[in-house]
C-alpha cells in the first residue's frame, strides 16, 4: 500500500501538476477569448484611428479640438452623471427596502426587477416613448390632475434620455447595493440608535459609509455603461444632445469614417479604464477589512 | 423610601398567538447588578429589548426614575447596551467608535477627546485608539463596545449575553473586568445570560426566567438555598430529583415517603402540596454525605455506586437507588472513602431533611 502511494508521488507528479493548473492554466481559454475578440479588434481600431485617412494623430486633434465634438463629450458625461445620480437616489431606498423586507415580498420585487431587465431593450425604450410623448399617459395624467396646463416636453430631450436610461440602469445599482446592505448586521444599526443617533445620523454616519463599496461598484457600472449607451439616447434623445455612442455610429455607418470612429471609441475606452483605476484605488478588494 | 430606580410593571409581549413575556414585574435599585437568567426562549432577551426600545410591549409599562420610557424612541432613551454580536462600527477606529455617541450629541471636541481617553483607560485598552475593530480580538471588541456604551454616562446599561461568543477562559477574564467596571462606575446593569455560573459570579440579584415568567428573584445564595420552583433548583447549582409520595404537608414543611417505606419528616415543600399526591425530592450532590453502613438515627438512602469520576478538586460519584433513580454525590479530593470506593459497592447517602426540598 505504502509503496504504491510512493510510486504515484514519485512517478506522475500528479498532485503538484494539478495545483499549478488551478493557478493560471484555467484562465487560458477566457484569456484567449479576450485577446481574440477584444484586444485584437481594439488594436485594429487603434491602428485605423492613427492611419486613416492619413497617418498621424489628426483624428484625435479634430475630435478634441472641435467645439461640436467637445459638446458631445460634455453631453455624454452630463447624461451619464445624471443617470448615475438619479439611479443612486432611487436605488438606495429600494435596495434597503429589499434587504429588510420579508423574503417572500423581496422575491416578488426581485422578479419584477429581473423581468424588466430581461425584457427586450428596444421594446422598453419604445414603451417610454409612448408614455412620455406629448399626448402620452404621463402628460395626460398630469393635465388631468390639474398640475400642468400644457404638455411637458418629456421626450426628444435630456429629460427623456435621463428617465429612460435611469430605468434601464436601476437594477445595476440595486443588485450590488442589496448585496452590501444585506451583509450589514441590523444590530449595528440598533447599537447606533441606542448610542443616540437619530435616523438621519444613523443613515449618514453608519449606513451610507458601510454601503459605500456597493454604491461605488454600482455607480461605476452605471456610469461606464451610460457612457457608451446607444439605443436609449438615440430613441429618446433629441438631435441637440447627441451622445458619444451615437457619434461613433454616425462616423462608422453614415460617414464610413473608421479613423474618426476609432478615435472616439478609444477616447471612451481610456476614460472607462481611468475610472476603473480610480475605483480600484479607493474601493479595492481589501478595503472592507479595515487594513 | 423613595420610588425604585427602575420599575418594570406587568410587561407582556405577544407575537400573534405566542406570548413571549407573561406580565413580568420587577423593581431594580440604583447601582444594582441584576441578571436575567434563563434558557433561550424564556423571554429574558425580549424583556431587555423592550427596555432598549427595539420592541414595544403588548401591555405594561417601564418607569425609569418615575418617568415612563415607552413613548421615548431608542435614540432618546440615553441607555447603554452591549450586544451579543460584535456591533462596533467597522468603518470607524476604536477611538471613533467610543466618540460616536458623543459626536451625535454634539459635544465639544476637547470634551470628546478627554472622555474617549477616560473610557479607554476604564476598559484598559489605552493605545488601541487607532485600531480598526477587525484588527482586534472578540474580547477586545466587546470591551470597546462596553466603553462606547458607557461613554455618555447612561443611568442604565443593558448587556445581552455579551460574552457568549468568547471561550471560557476569556469569558472569566472579562467577567472580572465587568465587575470591576460596575464597582468603579456604579452604573445600574441589567445583564442577560443563560450561564448560571456567569450570573452567580456577576450579579447582586438574579431573576430566573422560565417560559416568559420570572420564577424567582433573589441573590445567588438565596436561589441556591431556597429555590421556589423545580426549574430554579435545576438551573442554579446541580441537583437530582427522586420521585416520592407526599404524606402530610403543613406550614411549608412536608412529610414524605421515599421508595414506599422510608418516612422523612420536616422537608421544606414548594408548589401546591396535596396529601397523598406525587412529589419530587431534590438533593444536591455536595450536600450529601457518604456512609459505609446503615446509619443510626440520621436520614439516609441505600444506593449502589455506578461510577466514580475524578474532576480535579472534587470527585463525582454516580449512584443508583434501589428503584433505579440516579443520585450523584460530590466528595472533596482526599475524602477517606475514595481510595476504597469502587463500582457496585453498596453505600448509604445521608442528608439533612432541612437542606432538601420537595416540589409538587
Amino acid at each position: 500500500m505504502l509503496s504504491r502511494i510512493e510510486a504515484k508521488a514519485a512517478g506522475s507528479k500528479g498532485p503538484a501538476r494539478r495545483l499549478r493548473l488551478t493557478d493560471f492554466d484555467l484562465t487560458l481559454p477566457a484569456l484567449g477569448l479576450l485577446v481574440l475578440f477584444f484586444v485584437v479588434p481594439v488594436a485594429i481600431l487603434l491602428a485605423r484611428s492613427v492611419s486613416e485617412p492619413v497617418p498621424g494623430l489628426g483624428n484625435y486633434a479634430e475630435l478634441l479640438g472641435s467645439s461640436t465634438y467637445l459638446r458631445i463629450f460634455a453631453n455624454t458625461f452630463l447624461v451619464s452623471g445624471l443617470v448615475t445620480f438619479v439611479s443612486l437616489l432611487i436605488g438606495f431606498p429600494v435596495a434597503w427596502a429589499l434587504a429588510v423586507m420579508p423574503s417572500r415580498a423581496a422575491s416578488v420585487v426581485f422578479a419584477i426587477l429581473l423581468l424588466s431587465m430581461w425584457t427586450n431593450l428596444l421594446a422598453r425604450t419604445y414603451a417610454w416613448m409612448v408614455l412620455l410623448q406629448r399626448t402620452g399617459v404621463v402628460n395626460k395624467l398630469l393635465i388631468g390632475l390639474g398640475l400642468i396646463d400644457k404638455p411637458l416636453p418629456l421626450v426628444n430631450n435630456l429629460t427623456g434620455v435621463t428617465i429612460g436610461m435611469t430605468y434601464i440602469m436601476l437594477p445595476f445599482i440595486i443588485l450590488p447595493l442589496y448585496g452590501v446592505i444585506r451583509k450589514i448586521d441590523p444590530a449595528i444599526l440598533q447599537a447606533a440608535a441606542l448610542c443616540g443617533a437619530n435616523r438621519w445620523q444613523a443613515l449618514v454616519r453608519v449606513l451610507l459609509p458601510l454601503a459605500m463599496p456597493g454604491m461605488a461598484a454600482g455607480a461605476l457600472m452605471v456610469f461606464v455603461m451610460s457612457l457608451g449607451y446607444f439605443v436609449t439616447p438615440a430613441l429618446l434623445g433629441g438631435t441637440a444632445n447627441m451622445m458619444l455612442a451615437e457619434l461613433i455610429a454616425q462616423f462608422v455607418q453614415s460617414l464610413v469614417n473608421w479613423g474618426m470612429g476609432g478615435a472616439a471609441a478609444l477616447v471612451l475606452l481610456v476614460v472607462t479604464l481611468a475610472l476603473y483605476a480610480v475605483q480600484l484605488r479607493f474601493f479595492g478588494t481589501d478595503r472592507m477589512g479595515g487594513r | 423610601m423613595s420610588q425604585p430606580f427602575l420599575q418594570i410593571r406587568g410587561i407582556r409581549k405577544e407575537y400573534g398567538p405566542v406570548t413571549a413575556v407573561h406580565d413580568v414585574s420587577l423593581d431594580v435599585a440604583q447601582g444594582e447588578f441584576l441578571t436575567f437568567l434563563g434558557p433561550s426562549g424564556s423571554g429574558k432577551s425580549t424583556t431587555l429589548y423592550i427596555l432598549a426600545g427595539f420592541e414595544d410591549p403588548t401591555r405594561g409599562d417601564i418607569m425609569l426614575k418615575g418617568q415612563s420610557l415607552l413613548s421615548t424612541p431608542s435614540h432618546k432613551r440615553n441607555i447603554g447596551m452591549v450586544f451579543q454580536r460584535y456591533t462596533l462600527f467597522p468603518h470607524l477606529s476604536v477611538g471613533e467608535n467610543i466618540a460616536f455617541p458623543l459626536k451625535v450629541r454634539r459635544l465639544a471636541k476637547a470634551e470628546i477627546d478627554a472622555k474617549v481617553r477616560d473610557m479607554l483607560k476604564l476598559v484598559r485598552l489605552e493605545g488601541f485608539e487607532d485600531r480598526k475593530p477587525a484588527q482586534m480580538s472578540g474580547g477586545q471588541q466587546q470591551r470597546v463596545a462596553l466603553a462606547r456604551a458607557l461613554a455618555y454616562d447612561p443611568p442604565l446599561l443593558l448587556m445581552d449575553e455579551p460574552l457568549s461568543a468568547l471561550d471560557k477562559k476569556l469569558r472569566e477574564e472579562i467577567q472580572h473586568e465587568i465587575r470591576r467596571i460596575h464597582q468603579q462606575t456604579e452604573v445600574t446593569i441589567l445583564y442577560v445570560t443563560h450561564d448560571q455560573e456567569e450570573a452567580l459570579r456577576l450579579s447582586d440579584r438574579i431573576a430566573v426566567f422560565s417560559k416568559g415568567v420570572i420564577d424567582q428573584i433573589g441573590t445567588g445564595p438565596e436561589l441556591y438555598a431556597n429555590p421556589a420552583t423545580r426549574f430554579v433548583a435545576e438551573f442554579i447549582g446541580d441537583s437530582d430529583f427522586l420521585p416520592c409520595d407526599l404524606v402530610t404537608a403543613a406550614n411549608g414543611k412536608a412529610e414524605i415517603a421515599l421508595a414506599g417505606t422510608t418516612l422523612i419528616p420536616n422537608v421544606p415543600v414548594h408548589g401546591k402540596p396535596v396529601a397523598g399526591g406525587k412529589a419530587a425530592l431534590m438533593l444536591r450532590p455536595e450536600r450529601l454525605h457518604l456512609m459505609r453502613s446503615a446509619p443510626g438515627g440520621s436520614t439516609a438512602l441505600p444506593v449502589t455506586v455506578s461510577d466514580v469520576t475524578f474532576l480535579g478538586n472534587n470527585i463525582h460519584v454516580a449512584t443508583q437507588t434501589a428503584k433505579g433513580d440516579a443520585l450523584a454525590i460530590r466528595l472533596p479530593f482526599g475524602h477517606e472513602a475514595i481510595s476504597s470506593l469502587s463500582r457496585g459497592d453498596s453505600v448509604w447517602l445521608g442528608f439533612d431533611p432541612a437542606s432538601a426540598h420537595v416540589f409538587c
